[in-house]
């Protein structure tokens, strides 16, 4: 063992330890900090124009995903089932069929458009809001335009939001900053404080948005689509003369006509102009469609192309479930085809939209046409005796609620590149604001203001290019208005909102729904959302009221 | 470990133990195995050993090892520091002693498997050098004292040293027990007072009085103190332990098919709950005494020899574990302060143990099935919830047309008598299957043990599979007096390739649906039109997948036991730990949709590179008699690293080349990531110990963690134990039935760092979006994480006290613990009001306690001849509930407020059920609300309001852990023959089985073509007062909740060991056969697939295999 220890010396070891020890304690401080790997954060990206791009595109993620977050009965297709014109095409105890069973604080629809609105909306919102007004980023910006543009967008989808929940909610909690803390203490301002903080955004994003954008910016938010949305919110806030001066602005801009001529991939198809709206690729500006104003982009076999649920959805929402059609022979009457896509009948316009709505001009008027409506179905098995014959009534095992009624064809779209029909999903873009709207909305305001004869010329203009007889102006209502707005825009508008915004609900759903169940079921309360159980309970602070009667 | 024993007090060690025996000795306190061969046997052990010149002791200690004995003896008499070699091969014990004990007039006799040493009677000696017989006639004017000293079975002990106290004179016992000690008259007075000691037994003083005899029954020590015992940062000596640790040895399970090391825990410690997830080649969880934190994680801390083991639990092979220790109390787990809040199990793995090489196989291979299957609807009662439902929501449903409510494609199997059984149908044939091979050893300067292990498993859903590889190398090479260097070095790989049958997707299935093509070729549907639900089967058939982590765990060490200053020793570990693993995917083109081209690719790779480097110094000093000290400090620091890469290719224009040509796809989209935590440690810990009755444990330490707010990465956790062995006191001697009393008291701090690094930082995420048509696709980016420049330490406070006792001649011990523990400034994933912009923000709040108790029982119930009988029996209770959050109090009633959205609540577990109450089901004729119809449930007006709304919630029960637990193992053994059963429960807990509502929020769908499970429904006929109808929509979202209480026949094991002789005879030390039977039985309420995993979610439902197996073990 001696003879080891003369030539290892046991000093060496302990001098190394102690070196060791020793360089271990210097910069320890250093040694602890955390710089994120692979995470980005607001500060760092928010430092030049291009971050400021990058978190507006998020922006637009979310608002797409108004359609497509969630893809089920209880999320967008709860804006028409249960209102008038459509109700859930299943057989059971579906989202607003008992209104009272369905509709509580709960209620998945309720709690989802509210984390919608406020967790992903309004935060990203603010943010691009919050920071663009820092003075110390004021050198990234080559000009105050410049800088408000990108402001401007983010407050456009900020009033947006605001306006959202104040259609369905009632009054709620106002969010214009940004919490670097927990807050728990949020209470509600009411509904009309709502509409004036979106339409202090909407007058700021007016003032500073684009009038258009080039080919590869479309969906970007251009100014007539705040002037759109202020109309709305003007008639809210019961300024009339504002709404008509706002929707002038749209329409007298130059920039935007409701089509008259076939344009389009499918010009030269059998089709209308009206059909020719929701063809697969014709919605943005770029495409010669002069009446699109705002468009939630879908794009197939790309990142970012779809959003959550995989594409735009409302042909599986509102398609009839046609596949369950058994032929008169009791066997499998239908395969899925590409033209019919696959429908689930989640939710099924009513026989009021369908029937008694075209009453007078069930020839005449384009939106009725086969090429908008396809009243009649053709089986679809060439396994099937009956294949290529058309699906008659009262054969077996045909649920007319869920699996056989007129379709509305502008949810069709094309067979995606993948060739996967079963999905239920298509690659069209969806048109939020188009110029129609826009003058049913001004219509609306000369309605509230009592000038009936511009209200009746808005509205003939809409229906003048559908080929349908003109409305007397002694026949506008404010229900005339919703019936028009129903055959002009049925699937494109939410149509809940535009009921609760114009208080109608409870009163056109107890007229017009087609199950007895709903009819018998709404109550009054019902006209508003509930606010969501969880909002409340994680509020502890502060009572969050809930609306009365839930 | 042994470098860090004392060397210096031999006579303080009054055994030298090696780990291996110190397991012996545990098992004859628990559990025996039989494997020790009684009396003369003993001797017939066959010993290989060469030694050169070295101590008598050195020897002495080798044979122990060798040959699994235990000398005692009085190293003053056998003169222990003399020089021996003796260099023999394959002999007997017998002969061995004789060759080494004859040189030196030593003799021995064996007392059950003690070896006792003594002097050969030919010459009697003092420790003076005269024969006493010669000095008595000669010195008349001295005093003579004369006895026997008896061992506690009344056999006369030869060499027991007797000593005048105080003096160096004294004498030893000769081969019959007697001695004669001549005292002079300066010596003799009133409170002259003699030691009697003995090596292996306890020492005593007696007062000489007047009296010329004294005869003497020596008490053997208790052999359960002498234990080892891994305390972290080193080993102690079971005795010394002051904090809570329980010790697992890998002995109790080897007869138990446990491909990991967790099982071995499963319902055998006392507050420690392991729950099995079912799968193979996973890791279960473990919770250890009670969950502290709300929303940090309750994962215990894994040290592997000494190091942060971040691997996955199931990278260890079983077979390689010596022992494991749970570290429980603040005390004992203080030293790891960082990590420790939620206890700590070190694992040790093994070290060579003899000097012939030792060569260990073991193998077992065995089958398994399901041990309960959750019943989903037959064939029969899906015909009648088809009907049921139709009827219930109003159309028209004549059984005899049951033919139009079925859809076309079940029509065909319906009409052609087929049906299918889900879960059969997505089910393999389990197996089990392990074959380990080690060979370990020492040298004289060199330890080894090297192992390698294949173990492979096939669950019970098809392509449900493990394979594991591990290989393990221990060395440690003793370069010089003062140096030795060793390495643990541990390679992984487990393969769990192989994509599963989907048991969400099976859950769902009709019995009438169609699986597979005429070909064989699985369909897409099991209904085709209605394209539900996804075959189960379909992405196990169609994905190839190769998904495996690789893990190399390696220590390098070097000890220094620094020269001139005995005690001193210093140690230094680098530990590099690299994983990585990866996961490709490849899903060939559907041959029966070739319209669509539905083929995708994937690679993922992940490396982790982690280190620790720690500097550790110790020292040891017993001043004199009464004091003892053990000093170690540390300094260290540690890393943990990780990036992964992700590339998804899909539609491949090919699909010839699998995943390797991700450059095919239509679409490609790829992404990375990466994370990295560091940490700085320093420690200190004293030990001291009063006349080794009174033992002091004082730990600091102070952690640096990066995942914590820039002012807050700090945090220092001191703790202090004590501990009284009061068997030892003089008062307690008299009390024969006690053999050891031992009373432990501790309190102190640990640390809670478990979230992941940037938390306390704002941060953003990223999406993608595309303007225009045919556009490019932008970048979004968001914000995602609310920072917290707050954030800091949770800190769990830990009060433990526990008696630890033996009685009975060592018939009943066991250990009995309280502890309280606090837990503060909670690390908490709290959940935010949506309208901040953010689900939830990680912070500190609140404070949390649990209070419980602990009770391990080892009974020797039987001892007769041949046969045993032993009984374990572990029972453990926790409470645990939140005792502050946010200390506000908005409503100002005085009472704290509660946080409902998070469902904590003030004076409650933190895992409760809170919902509303279910009072029966409203049947014709009753009262209800609008809308309501016979067949709904009924809630509880808890307020009295007259309406069900957000008030009449209240807490229901307790989740997530239950009230207590306990296990009971009972062995009998009949010579060689050895049956063990061990029962596991768990009683006092609830869940939320969601699965059985029929409501659409229950995602059972019942009006379409689907399954579920079969818990019942209300109908006309069959009014259910439990159950609702099926088209009750449950407005309120209310739970169904189910007791989870079960108690399981977990383990049973039959082993048989060989005789020496049959086994020598195929030149094998050792056979031993075992056939062993896996939760064969359980008693539970609960309808779900398994209570103990209490999995409610149906994409989950991993059965619990029941198997049975035969092993094998054997050694030469």
């Amino acid at each position: 063992m001696k003879n080891q220890a003369t030539y290892f010396s046991p000093y060496i070891p302990l001098l190394l330890a102690g070196l060791i020890f020793f360089s271990l304690s210097s910069c320890k401080d250093a040694f602890l900090e955390e710089k994120p790997l692979a995470s980005l954060s607001t500060d760092i990206v928010l430092t030049s124009k291009s971050g400021f791009e990058n978190y507006l595109t998020s922006l637009h993620h979310a608002a797409r995903e108004e359609l497509v977050l969630e893809d089920n009965h209880d999320y967008h297709f709860t804006m028409h089932s249960g209102t008038d014109i459509a109700t859930t095409g299943q057989e059971d105890a579906r989202p607003f069929r008992n209104y009272i069973t369905y509709l509580n604080p709960n209620a998945n629809t309720v709690l989802k458009h509210w984390q919608w609105a406020y967790r992903i909306m309004l935060v990203r919102a603010n943010t691009i809001i919050a920071y663009g007004n820092k003075p110390e980023l004021e050198p990234i910006w080559a000009s105050e335009e410049e800088k408000n543009a990108i402001i401007a967008e983010a407050r456009f989808f900020r009033a947006y939001t605001h306006n959202f929940l104040a259609n369905l909610y009632g009054g709620v909690p106002i969010v214009d900053t940004i919490y670097s803390g927990p807050k728990t203490d949020f209470v509600r301002k009411t509904r009309r404080e709502v509409y004036e903080s979106a339409r202090a955004d909407l007058e700021f994003a007016s003032r500073w948005l684009p009038e258009t954008v080039e080919k590869s910016k479309e969906g970007r938010i251009v100014k007539a689509a705040a002037d759109h949305l202020l109309t709305e919110v003007y008639i809210s806030l019961e300024e009339y003369d504002n709404a008509i001066a706002s929707a002038d602005k749209v329409i007298d801009s130059g920039l935007y006509e409701l089509m008259s001529e076939r344009f389009g991939s499918q010009k030269d198809l059998p089709g209308d102009v009206y059909s020719d709206l929701f063809k697969y690729g014709n919605q943005n500006r770029s495409s010669g469609n002069r009446e699109s104003i705002y468009v939630w982009q879908f794009e197939d076999q790309t990142p970012g192309g779809s959003g959550t649920s995989g594409g735009n959805n409302i042909l599986r929402g509102w398609g009839p479930w046609y596949i369950n059609l058994r032929d008169p022979d009791g066997q499998a009457g239908m395969i899925i085809v590409d033209s019919l896509g696959r429908g689930v009948g989640l939710t099924r316009p009513t026989t009021y939209f369908l029937y008694n709505l075209w009453a007078g001009n069930w020839d005449n008027d384009m939106r009725n046409s086969p090429h908008n409506i396809r009243r009649t179905m053709y089986y679809t098995n060439p396994a099937s005796a009956w294949f290529g014959k058309p699906v008659e009534p009262k054969t077996t095992r045909l649920d007319t609620m869920q699996n056989a009624y007129p379709t509305l064809r502008k949810i069709e779209g094309r067979v995606p590149l993948n060739g996967n029909v079963n999905g239920g999903r298509t690659f069209t873009d969806f048109m939020v604001y188009r110029l129609a709207e826009t003058y049913l909305l001004r219509a609306e305001a000369y309605l509230r203001k009592g000038d009936l004869q511009k209200a009746a010329a808005d509205i003939n203009v809409v229906r003048a290019r559908v080929n349908a007889k003109p409305v007397a102006a002694s026949d506008v209502t404010l229900d005339y208005l919703l019936d028009e707005r129903a055959r002009e825009l049925i699937v494109e508008e939410p149509r809940r909102r535009t009921l609760t915004r114009m208080g109608k609900l409870v009163e056109r759903v107890r007229k017009y729904n087609m199950r007895e169940d709903t009819r018998s079921t709404i109550q009054d309360y019902h006209e508003f959302f509930p606010i969501p159980q969880t909002a409340i309970d994680a509020n502890f602070s502060s009572v969050l009221e809930q609306n009365s009667g839930y | 470990m042994k470098y860090l024993l004392q060397k210096h007090d031999l006579l303080l060690r009054i055994m030298r133990i090696s780990m291996t025996q110190a397991c012996f000795v545990l098992i004859a306190a628990s559990i025996s195995y039989g494997t020790n061969a009684p009396g003369q046997s003993l001797l017939e052990k066959q010993v290989s050993i060469t030694v050169e010149n070295k101590s008598l002791k050195t020897v002495l200690n080798q044979i122990e090892k060798a040959a699994k004995v235990k000398f005692m003896y009085s190293p003053k008499v056998v003169q222990a520091e003399r020089r021996v070699s003796i260099s023999v091969t394959r002999q007997t014990l017998g002969d061995v002693l004789q060759q080494v004990f004859d040189p030196l007039s030593l003799t021995y006799r064996v007392s059950g498997d003690h070896i006792v040493l003594s002097r050969m009677k030919t010459e009697p000696q003092s420790l003076n050098g005269t024969s006493p017989a010669s000095v008595i006639p000669e010195l008349p004017a001295e005093r003579t004292v004369t006895g026997t000293v008896f061992d506690d079975r009344g056999e006369s002990l030869p060499g027991v040293s007797v000593m005048l106290k105080g003096t160096q004179r004294g004498t030893v016992t000769d081969p019959e027990g007697n001695y004669i000690l001549v005292l002079a008259d300066a010596d003799f007075n009133p409170d002259a007072v003699l030691v009697f000691s003995f090596v292996g037994y306890l020492s005593q003083e007696v007062a000489v009085g007047d009296r010329s005899t004294l005869t003497i029954s020596m008490k053997i020590d208790n052999k359960a103190l002498e234990e080892v015992i891994v305390v972290g940062y080193g080993t102690q000596s079971r005795k010394n332990v002051t904090g809570s640790i329980s010790k697992i040895d890998m002995k109790q399970t080897q007869d138990m098919p446990n491909t990991n090391v967790g099982q071995s825990l499963r319902g055998r410690v006392a507050g420690v709950q392991f729950l099995d997830n079912g799968r193979p080649g996973q890791n279960g969880s473990i919770l250890v005494r009670g969950p502290r934190s709300l929303s940090g994680g309750n994962n215990p801390l894994i040290v592997l020899d000494g190091i942060f083991f971040n691997g996955s639990l199931s990278d260890i092979n079983p077979n390689d574990i010596e022992s494991m220790e749970v570290l429980k109390d603040a005390s004992s787990a203080a030293i790891y302060g960082s990590r420790a809040a939620n206890g700590v199990i070190l694992i040790t793995s093994k070290k060579g143990t003899t000097d012939k090489p030792t060569i260990r196989v073991s193998a077992f291979s065995g089958l398994s099935n399901w041990s309960y299957k959750p019943k989903l609807l037959t064939p029969e009662r899906y015909i009648e919830k088809t009907l049921d439902i139709r009827r219930q929501t109003g159309l028209p449903a004549d059984p005899a047309n049951i033919r139009d409510y079925l859809t076309s494609s079940e029509l065909v199997n319906y009409d052609a008598g087929r049906t299918v059984d889900p879960y059969d149908e997505i089910s393999q044939q389990g197996r089990i299957s392990s074959y380990d091979l080690s060979l370990s050893g020492q040298s004289s300067r060199t330890n080894y043990f090297l192992s390698t292990s294949l173990s492979s498993e096939k669950g019970l859903i098809y392509n449900d599979n493990m394979k594991r590889l591990a290989i393990r190398a221990n060395i440690e090479n003793e370069v010089s007096s003062w140096l030795s260097i060793g390495m643990n070095a541990n390679y992984i790989r487990r393969d769990l390739s192989g994509r599963e049958a989907s048991l969400g997707s099976a859950y769902p299935a009709t019995p009438f649906g169609t699986w597979y093509h005429e070909d064989g070729e699985p369909t897409w549907y099991v209904i085709a039109e209605d394209q539900i639900p996804y075959n189960a089967m379909r992405d196990a058939m169609l994905t190839t997948n190769q998904e495996v982590y690789s893990n190399l765990f390696t220590n390098f060490y070097a000890l220094v036991n620094v020269p001139f200053i005995e005690g001193l020793s210093y140690r230094l570990n680098y530990s590099p730990n690299y994983r990585w693993q990866h996961n490709y995917n490849f899903v060939r083109q559907d041959k029966h949709e070739t319209h669509i081209n539905n083929t995708s690719a994937s690679k993922m790779n992940r490396q982790d590179f982690d280190w620790v480097l720690e500097n550790i110094l110790t020292y040891s000093k017993r001043l004199n008699e009464n004091h003892v000290f053990d000093i170690t400090l540390l300094y260290g620091r540690n890393h943990s690293g990780w990036e992964s890469t992700q590339a998804n290719s899909t539609r491949l224009s090919s699909d010839a080349l699998g995943w390797n040509n991700l450059g095919l796809g239509e679409l490609l989209v790829n992404s990375s990531t990466a994370a990295a935590t560091d940490g700085i440690s320093s420690m200190f810990r004293l030990n001291y110990r009063l006349k080794d009755k009174y033992i002091l444990t004082l730990t600091a330490r102070r952690d640096g963690s990066s995942v914590f707010a820039a002012n807050n990465k700090y945090a220092s956790f001191p703790s202090a134990a004590v501990a009284w062995i009061a068997s030892d006191e003089r008062f307690l001697q008299e009390a024969t039935f006690l053999d050891m009393l031992k009373l432990r008291f501790s309190y102190g701090a640990v640390g809670n760092q478990a979230i992941s690094p940037y938390q306390s930082l704002s941060l953003s995420s990223t999406n993608r979006f595309v303007y225009g048509d045919g556009g490019v696709s932008s970048l979004g980016v968001f914000p995602s994480n609310m920072a917290n420049t707050d954030l800091k330490w949770e800190t769990t406070y830990t009060a433990n006290a526990a008696v630890d006792f033996e009685l009975f001649k060592n018939r009943l011990g066991g250990t009995f613990e309280i502890y309280n523990m606090d837990t503060r400034d909670l690390l908490v994933r709290r959940s935010l009001p949506n309208m901040t912009g953010y689900d939830f923000v990680w912070t500190n709040l609140g404070a949390t306690n649990n209070k419980g108790m602990e009770l391990s029982l080892n009974s020797v119930n039987i001892q007769k001849g041949k046969f045993e009988w032993l009984t374990n029996f572990v029972f453990s209770r926790n409470k645990n509930k939140i005792v502050h959050l946010y200390r506000s109090d908005t409503n100002g009633d005085g009472v704290e407020d509660d946080d409902i959205g998070n469902r904590w609540f003030i004076g409650q577990p933190i895992g409760v059920a809170y919902d509303y109450v279910f009072d029966g089901i409203h049947q014709q004729g009753d009262e209800m609300p609008t809308g309501y119809e016979p067949g709904f449930v009924r809630l509880k007006d808890l307020d009295g309001d007259g309406k069900i709304d957000a008030n009449d919630r209240k807490v229901i029960g307790q989740t997530g852990q239950p009230k207590y637990r306990w296990g009971l193992t009972n062995t009998f053994r009949y010579g060689d023959l050895s049956l063990s059963v061990f029962v596991n429960a768990m009683q006092g807990w609830i869940s939320n089985l969601s699965t059985v509502d029929y409501s659409v929020s229950g995602g059972n769908y019942p009006h379409r073509p689907l399954n579920m499970l079969d818990a019942g429904w209300w109908t006309e006929e069959n009014r259910s007062n439990t159950r609702p109808s099926m088209v009750y929509p449950n407005p309120y979202g209310h739970g169904y909740y189910y007791s989870r209480d079960f108690i399981r026949i977990q383990d049973v094991a039959l082993a048989y060991d060989f005789p020496k002789n049959i086994a020598s005879r195929v030149k094998l030390t050792h056979l031993r056969m075992f056939l062993s039977g896996k939760n064969l039985y359980t008693w539970t309420n609960w309808i779900g697939p398994d209570p103990e995993s209490g999995e409610t979610n149906r994409g989950s439902f991993f059965p619990t295999a029941r198997s049975v197996t035969f092993g094998l073990n054997l050694g030469f």
